[in-house]
């Protein structure tokens, strides 16, 4: 028979054991496509939206955020953005506009939520096409959460959109135009409303035949300022559709640049370019 | 389903001791000669990027250090967003065997490579949906190297056939193309190599 100090001594294992047979449960993937993880990387964009909501900005307040793009594969520069972005004062939030993933593979989801979880401000993001590959579409609903959506901060209502109407084989329902303009129908109590996608409307990955009805939901809802988007790793900013809506389209991470969007007044704006 | 195929897979196992009683028996029968296409070995495993079960049946060749298994794995939808089936090969390579007990031989090092086809994916693509060379990688199908060990326990040879049957367990690190690149555009150390690993574990049956 065992004495109980030897007893204690193989239970003082029993937490490695553990630890490791853990481990190993998160190592035994049954397919790349496969998208069990833990709990605490699920439901990210309700979770992020409830650490925003819980640092309410008052009405009248300027809002700041820090807007960029593509983060896929490019973890290296994931950590150097974060540091940069943990510098920048005022911010509420940073968007992320889309291929948060390379290969739409839920690992590479969670590798970018350990990265971005060190912020000090929650981040958001939108579906890119990236993250819509192989069963990608089903790891970003278990991940972040819906495709679409929308919320008001402050004095400002954004609204997410799925703009990748490649991945989708052009079936003229993506990006869903009926529910946009719902969206930006009503401004639910905020003063002024911006629109974020990945695929910029007038790129030959969004569905052409949707290309001027979505630049119209904008140009004639109350009050849309902006419309955010990523894609194509590069800055630019214009308005294309003279309906006053201005399109910002942002740098990614690979370009080691991000911008700061400062809000006031009913339409004010100002964009900061930030090199890291 | 999967308990069935494990009871299969340890059934020849438990049918070996009975087999020894009659020892005089077992040693008369000449062994029957082995049809070429006849696989060496049985396997059944869970994870590895390969299914959450596998079954699959394989060839040892180059005296057993060579091994070739073709399998078919199972996804449940639940887990991937669409039920997925995989068709895998592995060929793996086995340099070492060390005898540590008169019926048990552990293999310390099994290096080796994999290719698997998904069926079931959701968006792989549809013939004129991407111009050329959109995306540089395939949705459906991956490569990836292996590293593995086992531990084989040597059951006694069935009367019927004589030949020598031998039950494994083993286990196998691996990872895939996609996480492979993953990994080596990070080098600055943002992503750790232990994250692109997968394990898989699993059992053999030589008869």
């Amino acid at each position: 028979m065992r004495s109980p100090t030897t007893l204690r001594r193989w239970f003082r294992i029993v937490p490695v054991v553990a630890l490791l047979g853990l481990a190993g449960c998160d190592m035994l993937e049954f397919s790349p496509s496969d998208h069990r993880v833990p709990e605490e990387f699920t439901r990210l964009t309700e979770k992020n939206l409830a650490k925003l909501q819980a640092r309410p900005l008052a009405a009248g307040d300027t809002l700041r955020f820090v807007f960029t793009g593509d983060s896929q594969k490019f973890y290296d520069e994931a950590e150097e953005l974060v540091k940069s972005v943990n510098q920048q004062p005022g911010i509420s939030f940073l968007f992320v506009a889309g291929d948060i993933s390379d290969f739409g593979l839920a690992r590479e989801l969670r590798w970018v939520d350990e990265k971005l979880r060190r912020l000090k401000v929650p981040y958001l993001t939108v579906v890119g096409n990236h993250d819509l590959v192989g069963n990608g579409r089903e790891a970003y609903q278990h991940v972040y959460g819906p495709l679409n959506y929308s919320f008001v901060y402050g004095d400002t209502k954004f609204v997410l959109i799925d703009t990748n109407s490649r991945e989708y084989n052009f079936n003229h329902q993506v990006p869903d135009i009926n529910w946009l303009q719902t969206q930006l129908a009503s401004l639910d109590g905020a003063r002024r409303q911006v629109v974020m996608a990945h695929v910029p409307p007038d790129n030959s990955d969004f569905d052409p035949t949707l290309e001027i009805p979505f630049a119209r939901a904008l140009g004639t809802a109350p009050n849309v300022v902006l419309g955010l988007s990523g894609h194509n790793h590069a800055y630019r900013i214009g308005e294309y559709y003279d309906d006053g809506v201005t399109y910002v389209n942002s740098d990614a991470f690979s370009e080691h640049s991000y911008v700061v969007v400062t809000m006031w007044g009913d339409r004010q704006f100002r964009i900061k370019r930030v090199e890291f | 389903m999967k308990r069935f195929l494990l009871a299969v897979l340890l059934l020849p196992g438990l049918g070996a001791h009975a087999a020894t009683l009659p020892d005089t028996s077992a040693a008369a029968v000449p062994p029957a000669p082995r049809k070429w296409w006849r696989p060496t070995h049985l396997l059944l495993q869970t994870g590895g990027g390969l299914g959450q079960v596998a079954a699959g049946a394989g060839y040892a060749l180059a005296k057993n250090r060579l091994e070739t298994d073709v399998l078919l794995g199972y996804v449940p939808r639940k887990y991937a967003g669409s039920t997925l089936s995989v068709a895998s090969l592995k060929v793996m390579y086995s340099p070492y065997r060390l005898q540590v007990a008169p019926k048990v031989q552990v293999l310390p090092l099994t290096v080796g490579a994999y290719v698997s086809y998904a069926h079931g994916i959701i968006n792989d693509g549809v013939r004129g949906q991407y111009p050329r060379d959109y995306y540089w990688f395939s949705r459906n199908t991956r490569v990836g190297p292996l590293l593995g060990g086992r531990v084989t326990y040597l059951a006694p040879p069935l009367a019927a056939t004589g030949q020598p049957r031998r039950l494994s367990a083993y286990y196998e690190l691996g990872t895939n193309d996609l996480y492979i690149a993953s990994f080596f555009g990070n080098l600055k150390g943002g992503l750790g190599f232990g994250k692109i690993l997968t394990l898989a574990l699993g059992v053999k049956a030589d008869f």
